[in-house]
């Protein structure tokens, strides 16, 4: 059920984009096409709201419509605003799967951290809207588009023909799964060595940032 | 939730149009972008079989794919910046002297 009210809104974001594609000027009956579209779907699916699942696919549904507006519009500016609200659908994705340290530190380190450098840079560099889409870009474009069908073609075939599920008991359950106190205690013990390593590749990075932003390269 | 085969759909699709973008959009900053979002999708995943076989190594190489992405965006950023400085543009076409 889940999996079918998505893909109905898979649906309608593709006639979005084929509106906004056909009439860049006309943002405002793209968005009127997506959302009569998206409440039709959902009165159509009355029963589902009080489910986790409901809310589970509109999560995946904004993550899906932010990365495709990442994609397609024009300005850079947007597309940093529209990569936090993807950002936050994957944090909810964490809570929803019980990793509740995961979704503090994608908040903190990457909608903080991380996003805070682009929106910077890009306020630096004081980036105009480019053509974004509709120019630029020649055959590699079509090609590029035919070949992600394909991708995603293939990963729903290895989906579809998954190997046998890991057994597990109900009994054996950790409530400790997902906590910063075992994430931690794995971090010091078996995975200590590339721990100090990804110590090394963040001073690395530093120098490395520094050395190639100063003011004079030759 | 018992079952993560939603989150590996939503995951899959997500690095399909990271992946789509990077071949697509000709903005450095843009292009970053995507690859940031790729490297979201594939967390999605890790977190998902995670959840599945109840076991946390996923969530550690979530941690450290995060760590990487970090670095990633810093040193990349930098290079936004250098090339924005000598050549006045972020468009991955003027920056082509080392291509073939």
């Amino acid at each position: 059920m889940v999996v079918r009210l998505l893909l109905g809104l898979i649906f309608v974001l593709v006639a979005f984009a084929v509106v906004r594609a056909l009439a860049p000027a006309r943002a405002a009956l793209a968005g009127i096409v997506l959302g009569a579209g998206a409440v039709v779907l959902v009165a159509l699916n009355r029963q589902a709201i009080t489910s986790v699942e409901f809310w589970a696919g509109l999560v995946g549904f904004a993550a899906i419509l932010s990365a495709l507006m990442i994609v397609i519009h024009p300005n850079p500016m947007v597309s940093v605003l529209f990569l936090i609200v993807n950002l936050f659908s994957v944090a909810l994705f964490y809570l929803i799967l019980n990793a509740q340290f995961l979704a503090a530190i994608q908040v903190i380190v990457y909608a903080g951290a991380i996003m805070v450098l682009f929106l910077f840079v890009v306020m630096l560099l004081n980036l105009k809207a480019e053509e974004g889409l509709r120019g630029g870009g020649g055959p590699q474009r079509y090609g590029a588009v035919i070949l992600g069908g394909l991708f995603a073609g293939l990963m729903f075939h290895a989906l579809r023909n998954r190997g046998p599920r890991p057994y597990f008991e109900p009994g054996s359950f950790d409530s400790g799964f997902g906590t910063a106190r075992e994430l931690g205690r794995l971090l010091f013990t078996r995975y200590l060595f590339a721990f100090e390593a990804a110590s090394l590749l963040l001073i690395a990075a530093m120098i490395g940032a520094v050395v190639l932003a100063k003011r004079r390269l030759r | 939730m018992k079952s993560v085969e939603f989150f590996l759909l939503v995951a899959a699709l997500l690095f399909t149009i990271g992946c789509v973008g990077v071949l697509v959009r000709r903005n450095a900053i843009v292009i970053l972008m995507c690859i940031e979002l790729m490297l979201n999708a594939v967390n999605l995943t890790f977190a998902a079989f995670a959840h599945e076989s109840q076991s946390m190594a996923g969530h550690v190489f979530v941690f450290f794919v995060m760590t990487v992405a970090a670095a990633e965006a810093a040193v990349g950023l930098a290079i936004v910046i250098a090339l924005f400085r000598r050549r006045r543009t972020t468009d991955v076409d003027d920056a082509s002297l080392m291509r073939w």
